[in-house]
């Protein structure tokens, strides 16, 4: 067990119920941060499951607190074990004081070596359950019962939220259930062992957004005006398709479950040429099934957005585990050089903003723009103020979608004809869509001319001015992209820099709240567009610093080469896992502690 | 109405001299001055083969796809936006080989969408390699021993796989070729003309004068192509072995299969009522999708 820094007094709690699959172990988790959301805490949801639909492990842990919550934490304050393998798995994470919410029929605290540190709460889940009449698969409203009468919080959130969801079934379905959980309730409110803490709903609860990346994501796209959607079942994306597919009808958006990835990408740069805002994602086994599409964005110069959601790789993998692995693979994926923006998300908010953002970025430049995530963002809910809808703009950059392009003399040659691949200027040429009159044009897989021709491509004139013009588009880009982020101190005063992309931000800002409590100055800098990379702002910020840092979710520091490489500069420690598991705050609080302490 | 003309750009054509390209290259710019669709509502997408440099010598609204790939851009392009007709052209290599799997759901999904087949049984850009429908046993470059596979029965797959529109043309027959294309381009969902194109190159053994004495035109022999069990012993009889005499092998060309009235892809997407950039005029409000949420 790491070190616990956070204050032995506190208002947050994490609570983890662990189970086989087929519990219901997620729904238990998604309806018990679901409650206190409504009554006004903050949540930041974690699951753990393996590639099973039954059997295997499931665990679902919610931390709540009154405070804005920015991660996940290690430690556990209430672990409900639904069978004895979660007592097994997860006792250690269990803070001293701690409560073990177990059913003594299914569960045994026997073999626990440390059994006096832990609060023990015995509830009788099967007994509950058969009592009420109800399902085996109730036992988790049991649970959840008893967790809410631990932290004697009012069981009315609960009951409430269960008689919505059986809304639709006979009544005496959600009686049961309502039932189940005020037995639960009683036996944890009535724990004879001391639980520390408790949680009180706030009286005049502030909105709130409950949602996890993909579905920030997709209400971006929404937002953005997205035409159509693409994409092959893969986890971690696959929520992403769900989530579109449940929207298409009321929102007018096609969306294509498509025969495999490479249709997908495919189909997607084929409606951005009809002129839909297009997007598909995948995780990275499914984009290395559309890099050579990828390719066909770049040079056809097609505006389309895609979602690249790590999971531990290579080949199969983890499937249902985070990584930040890919961002080397989506920098340089595809044959050939072509220009490519890299937006990484570290969290559900900068998931929705940047979501709407790249398809604004994708139609300015005229080239493919990756939203670069991960299991940790895709499936973990996070409790969040409402996403600033009235920000969303839409700029289409050099489109013309309907009229006529003789009008627009600036997208014709000498001859009077359309060129949709002018050269000149930024790089970015008139797009004219289908439909446009006096629009005929090639847009072409081969290197071409202006007018899109093939066949002149192979001059070497026209090859360079053709290359050119694309490759120049990234200086555009430079002007356009979402700068890094700072938090903490000033790199100038720091005892540490740290540097880190996507959602490894998320216990980096956990742990540097601690740290600052604890004395120690930590700068950190959150790189949220990868590609073009920011070489200006990393190097000025590891200028100077006495003590830098890379933290990143792979084995062969990826961030950390690209730093070197662009900056010229080797930052002097680094943090990395790659065993399938976020950061934890405490593991980064630990190894930062312990880098400011060096001479 | 553009006339055949003015669907050609500055640029030649540069297949072989006897290149079956030629004559599917006339039968079409005939058929899309028949059909008379405007510059402004027809668009074309090629694969990658010799039949996708047509795209340099069309003057349409175009893309030149990957290998293999121009179904699903068509697919996307004729969902985006359903005021336009989608032509694709492809290869026997580029959509039966590598694109067969994008075909066969092509076909499952009966888009509204023409493909023109340019069936030579080999690869020609590659330079002479055996594809999906050159003849088992024929000796190529890559299979020096002979090919060991039967050739795709690509009528057979399509109506297998639900295309409503199967015909099968040969180049060296403009005319009735361009009745085929116009028929096809007319259809309602998906339509496939998988055309015999002889490739003067590369393949000595399906030569012009070799189609010459096998083809036969279908509706001569009283064939009824809205019959599928019919279509679909014509498709089983194209099969035949490299010696066959005129007489054994007979090649049936015509329209193998056709079927009205089906839905089509789009006819299940009531969202879609217009080009989907108009989705994209302003901001969507989704208020409502996130006070769903949690």
């Amino acid at each position: 067990m790491p070190t616990d820094p956070r204050p032995a007094s506190r208002p947050d709690l994490q609570i983890k119920i662990g189970g086989a699959a087929g519990f219901g172990i997620k729904a238990a988790g998604q309806t018990l941060a679901r409650c206190f959301v409504q009554g006004g805490l903050h949540t930041f949801d974690l699951t753990e499951y393996p590639s099973l639909i039954r059997g295997g492990h499931n665990a679902y842990q919610v931390r709540v607190s009154p405070e804005p919550v920015v991660s996940h934490v290690l430690a556990i304050d209430i672990l409900v074990a639904l069978n004895q393998e979660t007592i097994d798995l997860h006792h250690t994470e269990l803070v001293d004081g701690g409560a073990l919410v177990f059913d003594p029929k299914t569960a045994k605290l026997d073999g626990l070596p440390d059994q006096a540190r832990v609060c023990a709460v015995p509830v009788p889940f099967d007994d509950i359950v058969k009592e009420a009449g109800g399902l085996p698969i109730m036992r988790n409203v049991a649970a959840l019962g008893a967790v809410l009468g631990l932290a004697h919080y009012p069981l009315s959130y609960l009951t409430d939220s269960l008689r919505a969801q059986f809304a639709k079934k006979p009544p005496e379905v959600a009686e049961q259930n309502v039932a189940v959980a005020t037995k639960g309730y009683e036996h944890g409110s009535s724990t004879t062992c001391a639980f520390p803490f408790r949680l009180d709903p706030l009286p005049d609860p502030p909105r709130a957004v409950l949602a996890d990346g993909n579905e920030a994501v997709g209400l971006g796209a929404l937002a953005a005006g997205i035409g159509m959607y693409c994409a092959y079942p893969m986890t971690p994306a696959s929520s992403l398709l769900h989530f579109m597919a449940a929207h298409d009808r009321e929102y007018g958006v096609v969306v294509k479950h498509t025969e495999d990835e490479i249709a997908a990408m495919n189909m997607v740069i084929g409606a951005a040429f009809g002129g839909a805002r297009a997007m598909c994602a995948t995780a990275g086994g499914g984009f290395s099934l559309m890099v050579e599409a990828f390719g066909l964005a770049g040079i056809s110069e097609s505006a389309v957005v895609v979602g690249v959601f790590t999971r531990a790789g290579p080949a199969t993998g983890l499937p249902t585990w985070t990584e930040q692995s890919d961002l080397r693979f989506v920098l340089h994926a595809a044959q050939g050089e072509f220009p490519r923006v890299v937006l990484a998300p570290g969290d559900t908010t900068e998931a929705f903003e940047l979501t709407w953002m790249a398809f604004n970025l994708a139609d300015q430049l005229q080239t493919p723009v990756v939203l670069l995530g991960d299991t940790y963002l895709c499936d973990n809910r996070r409790s969040a103020p409402p996403f600033d809808l009235a920000a969303v703009t839409i700029d289409r950059g050099k489109l013309v979608a309907d009229g006529d392009i003789r009008t627009h003399p600036e997208a014709l040659g000498a001859d009077g004809a359309y060129l949709r691949y002018k050269v000149g200027g930024d790089g970015v040429s008139v797009r004219a869509l289908p439909g446009v009159t006096g629009a005929t044009q090639v847009v072409n897989s081969y290197e071409h001319d202006e007018y899109g021709f093939g066949a002149q491509g192979e001059i070497a004139s026209v090859r360079n001015a053709q290359n050119e013009k694309r490759m120049g588009k990234l200086e555009l880009a430079r002007t356009l992209v979402p700068p890094p982020k700072y938090y903490g101190a000033s790199p100038d005063t720091a005892d540490v820099s740290v540097i880190v992309f996507g959602t490894t931000k998320q216990p980096a800002l956990q742990a540097i709240e601690w740290l600052e409590r604890d004395g120690a100055r930590v700068a950190l800098m959150q790189i949220v567009t990868m590609w073009p990379f920011p070489t200006g702002e990393v190097a000025a910020f590891l200028d100077g610093t006495k003590r830098s840092l890379v933290i990143e979710g792979n084995f062969t520091g990826q961030l950390e080469g690209l730093i070197r490489q662009e900056c010229l500069i080797a930052p002097r420690d680094h943090l990395r896992r790659w065993d399938g598991r976020p950061f934890n705050p405490e593991q980064i609080y630990d190894k930062l502690l312990e880098v400011s302490r060096r001479a | 109405m553009p006339d055949v003309k003015e669907f050609e750009t500055a640029n030649r054509p540069t297949w072989c001299p006897g290149c079956g390209n030629f004559g599917m290259w006339q039968a079409l710019k005939q058929a899309y001055q028949e059909v008379g669709w405007s510059f402004e509502e027809l668009a074309v997408v090629w694969g990658i083969g010799c039949h996708g440099n047509g795209a340099d010598f069309t003057r349409c609204q175009g893309f030149h796809a990957l290998h293999g790939r121009a179904l699903p851009v068509a697919t996307g392009l004729a969902l985006s936006n359903p005021d336009l007709h989608v032509v694709v052209e492809m290869g026997d290599g580029d959509g039966y080989g590598i694109g067969l799997g994008h075909f066969a759901h092509a076909c499952r999904r009966n888009i509204d969408v023409t493909v023109i087949v340019h069936d030579n049984q080999i690869y020609g850009l590659t330079t002479g390699q055996a594809s999906p429908t050159t003849e088992q046993f024929m000796k190529t470059i890559s299979t020096p021993d002979g090919v060991l596979e039967e050739p795709v029965n690509t009528l057979g797959l399509a109506i297998a796989e639900g295309a409503t529109f199967v015909a099968r043309g040969f180049s060296a027959d403009p005319a009735h070729l361009t009745a085929l294309m116009v028929a096809a381009m007319r259809h309602r969902g998906f339509a496939v003309v998988d055309v015999f194109q002889p490739c003067v190159t590369w393949n000595k053994l399906n030569t012009a004068t070799w189609f010459r004495d096998r083809v036969y035109k279908v509706d001569e022999t009283g064939h009824d192509p809205y019959d599928k069990n019919a279509a679909f012993a014509l498709s089983l009889s194209t099969y035949h072995d490299l010696s066959c005499s005129p007489d054994e092998c007979r090649l049936p060309i015509g329209v193998i299969y056709q079927e009205e009235g089906r839905a089509t892809y789009g006819d299940g997407l009531p969202q879609l009522t217009g080009p989907l950039w108009r989705q994209a005029l302003r901001p969507r409000d989704v208020s409502a999708a996130m006070g769903r949420l949690g």
